[in-house]
């Protein structure tokens, strides 16, 4: 494991310099009108070159390249073991985690290789949440749950008023507010995931990572979390990952079409690729010929 | 019809013959080991309690009040109300078993530590506590190392000063106070939280200071009953004042649960009642073996006057100190290997080998205490240091394999979520894992401090003396134990009263002891699955 705890803060530091910044807004821009077609009317987030993913000797994505727009839903959507996890997974390094799994290739999150030798790991996640496929609240108080990345943090603020309006995004402070000092446990799977989805957004990340988090909930649920992701994209950029089609054409902006053996098909405009799509093999995945 | 299904052809047989004689054969396997532990039991019971010397005037009383009350009751809530009957008798079998533990507490304080040194040692403790808490909540921004020696030294002072000035003090209350202050105090603090469950902050002081006051009581209840402020106070404290407020914390969250108080009511009264009855009636007890005398006396050259003091303050003695090392030796290796270590030859090389070591016979970790402790290191033999530092060692490989599973049991989907909130490793640790893995440490570590309890072996070899005449007041003083006491009964005085009275009495007394710790350690298992 490469991960280094004691160095926090290390990404951070080289990133907040908004001159970096601006100047790699506007190679982004150019740069990936060059390469993929479509019209990129929002800065560019993350942005992929070259990914490649691998689990001992097995590939889990080949050759990956995309760039992930602000303030937009992304989804990345394909057959089971596609690789689509992995790649959110390299975002924000959790396959650190992973002895087994090999990164190469440049990711970059506003212009910053996360791959490079000064990142943290740990200062990184802190800008990146991340909501997971099966609601994993703490076994600890709803209020602590949220409070929890305020917390590790150190984040200065009122965490009372933060957590309040965190669950406000997430749309389950109504059925909250008057018992906060419950356990979050206690709570249905759906509003567990809400409670899970305020827990990241608490310590205002950059982008939000969602790893199937529809999958383990019913059809009511699902469609709360559903207008939740809409919502939070004015704010946050949002990268999810569904395997339920009609989700991601209902709240995408962009998806990212990933097919078996970890290849990055096609990667358009939502409408593009669920109307017109360029490849073959997309079109049939989506009509449901195979997959 | 009769026709028609004849004609109707079946489905045939299928011989089941070998299944299920092979059935029964795991039946008698599986409840061999118990009903042969289970007429061992009866045989040392009836020895040590030897019931058939009462009155059967006595039995018939008891009876009345206290057995038939019970069935019907119990019976009763069983049938049409379990969740009322499990709480109810889990406020009957925590009094038991807290009373037991404050009657073991209450030697420590009347015996071996006076309840001034113990005050002394709280108020520091809550200075240094408070000072560690007021720094951290000061500045969060400080740097760590700053906070870390200001915490250190203030504890530190605290500690050196604070135990000395309070001794030296030419006045000081009274033991009852002391006690009630040191150790009703922060009971109280915790069962006056549970107890006003929702009460709010105004409910919530009240019910603290009630507990308090009732923790207080021991100081003019304990006189009248004639055993003393010192045990009366420690006792409240202990055992009944959580009781009460387990009933009461348990009543508010859950009212539906209410009638189980009706079963916990009648085998306490129909108790009262029977003692009152059986007094006034004048029907004669059994002549136990296991009575006050045996309890609170040492040994002597005649059975009859023999008892088991001496023994069980050093089993506790023992306990405390071998809890006090293992443990944080124990879960500090298990979190180690579980969290951090990473997966080569030397990690599986450990796992091998802590396995072994929990099946090395206990004689062998004597001889290990002997030759480090004594032989090495030059320490005096069969103190209670080196006793607690030899059954720590063999139980070390229990602690930390439970340990190890506890940790294992939190699933990775937590570690996950706190690593993508950006959660350092150690942050990972402290705040998810090990209080998730808590309740299931706590229960490993008190299933081997049992298998420590019932040790003879490492104490013989490490010397310590079979007979004791009075309790050990210092780590560094002589210690006996239960089954050492008991051995020594059975072996160096064996004659035909001790076999049949002192043997049988002590080994009824270590039994109960180890089996509440087990009942302790499973009740916690089981709220833990629960709670998951």
């Amino acid at each position: 494991m490469t991960e280094n705890p004691e160095q926090e803060y290390a990404a951070g530091e080289s990133t907040d310099d908004p001159t970096t910044d601006d100047m790699l807004v506007e190679t982004d821009v150019s740069g990936s009108v060059a390469s993929s077609g479509p019209t990129m009317s929002a800065n560019t987030v993350v942005r992929a070159e070259n990914v490649d993913v691998w689990y001992n000797d097995e590939q889990a994505l080949q050759d990956i390249s995309l760039d992930i727009p602000e303030n937009q839903v992304t989804a990345m959507i394909g057959p089971s073991g596609c690789g689509k996890s992995t790649f959110l997974r390299c975002v924000n390094r959790m396959n650190d985690l992973i002895d087994a799994a090999r990164v190469e290739g440049d990711l970059y999150l506003r212009g910053k290789n996360v791959y490079d030798d000064d990142v943290d790991p740990v200062a990184l996640r802190r800008r990146v949440g991340m909501v997971f496929q099966s609601p994993n609240p703490f076994p600890k108080s709803i209020y602590d749950n949220v409070a929890y990345g305020l917390k590790i943090q150190n984040k200065e603020g009122d965490y009372d008023e933060i957590v309040e309006n965190s669950l406000k995004r997430a749309a389950l402070w109504d059925e909250v507010s008057d018992r906060l000092d419950e356990s979050g446990l206690e709570l249905s799977g759906g509003q567990q995931q809400r409670l899970c989805i305020a827990r990241a957004i608490a310590p205002d990340p950059e982008v939000i990572l969602m790893d199937e988090p529809a999958s383990a909930l019913d059809p009511v649920a699902t469609s709360q979390i559903e207008d939740l992701i809409t919502e939070l994209a004015e704010e946050y950029t949002v990268v999810i990952v569904t395997h339920n089609m009609q989700q991601a054409a209902r709240i995408s902006n962009k998806t990212a079409v990933f097919l078996t053996g970890g290849e990055l098909v096609e990667f358009d405009d939502t409408e593009k690729i669920f109307e017109n799509p360029e490849s073959q093999r997309v079109e049939d995945y989506i009509t449901g010929k195979f997959g | 019809m009769a026709t028609q299904e004849e004609q109707i052809e079946g489905f045939g047989h299928v011989s089941r013959t070998v299944g299920t004689v092979f059935r029964y054969l795991l039946l008698a396997a599986t409840l061999f080991g118990i009903v042969a532990l289970t007429i061992l039991l009866i045989y040392v019971a009836n020895d040590a309690i030897q019931p058939l010397t009462a009155d059967p005037g006595w039995h018939l009383t008891f009876f009345l009040t206290l057995v038939l009350p019970t069935l019907v009751v119990s019976g009763y809530l069983f049938r049409t109300d379990p969740t009322s009957f499990r709480f109810g008798a889990g406020v009957v079998g925590m009094l038991a078993v807290s009373s037991m533990f404050g009657g073991g507490a209450a030697m420590i304080f009347v015996d071996i530590v006076p309840p001034v040194v113990w005050f002394s040692y709280v108020l520091a403790f809550g200075l240094a506590l408070a000072g560690v808490v007021g720094l951290e909540r000061l500045d969060r921004q400080l740097p760590f190392l700053v906070r870390f020696v200001g915490a250190g030294a203030w504890v530190v002072l605290s500690f050196g000063l604070v135990p000395g000035l309070v001794q030296s003090l030419p006045v000081y209350p009274t033991d009852g106070v002391m006690l009630t202050l040191s150790l009703g105090g922060p009971v109280a603090l915790v069962v006056g939280r549970y107890a006003a469950a929702k009460a709010g902050r105004r409910g919530t002081a009240v019910a603290i200071l009630v507990a308090l006051v009732a923790v207080g009581a021991g100081e003019v209840l304990g006189p009248l009953l004639a055993i003393g402020a010192v045990p009366a106070t420690v006792l409240l404290a202990v055992a009944v004042v959580p009781t009460a407020g387990y009933a009461v914390g348990h009543i508010r969250r859950f009212p539906g649960r209410r009638p189980g108080l009706a079963l916990a009511a009648t085998i306490l009264g129909g108790a009262l009642v029977g003692a009152v009855a059986v007094a006034a009636l004048g029907f004669a007890g059994p002549q136990s073996w296991v009575d006050w005398q045996f309890l609170t006396s040492a040994h002597s050259g005649t059975a009859a006057e023999a008892g088991l003091y001496p023994a069980i303050g050093g089993s506790i003695l023992l306990m405390v100190t071998v809890a006090a090392l293992s443990f944080p030796l124990g879960v500090g290796a298990a979190v180690y290997l579980e969290e951090y270590a990473p997966d080569n030859r030397l990690t599986r090389f450990i796992d091998v080998n802590i396995s072994n070591l929990a099946g090395v016979p206990s004689v062998v970790y004597g001889l290990l205490g002997l030759g480090v402790f004594v032989t090495y290191l030059g320490q005096p033999t069969g103190t209670v240091l080196i006793g607690g530092a030899t059954l720590a060692l063999l139980i070390l490989p229990i602690v930390i394999i439970s340990a190890r599973e506890a940790l294992r049991s939190v699933p990775d989907s937590m570690r996950e979520a706190s690593y993508g909130m950006g959660a350092t490793r150690w942050q990972t640790i402290k705040n998810v894992v090990l209080p998730r893995a808590f309740p299931g440490i706590l229960t490993g570590t008190i299933l081997a401090l049992g298998r420590a309890i019932g040790e003879t072996a490492p104490l013989i070899m490490i010397g310590a003396p079979n007979v004791l005449f009075s309790l050990p007041t210092a780590l560094s003083s002589k210690v006996s134990a239960m089954p050492l006491q008991v051995y020594a009964w059975a072996s160096l005085f064996a004659s035909e009263p001790f076999y049949q009275a002192a043997v049988p009495a002590g080994v009824v007394v270590l039994l109960i002891v180890l089996l509440s710790m087990n009942s302790i350690a499973i009740v916690l298992r089981n709220k833990y699955q629960t709670d998951q």
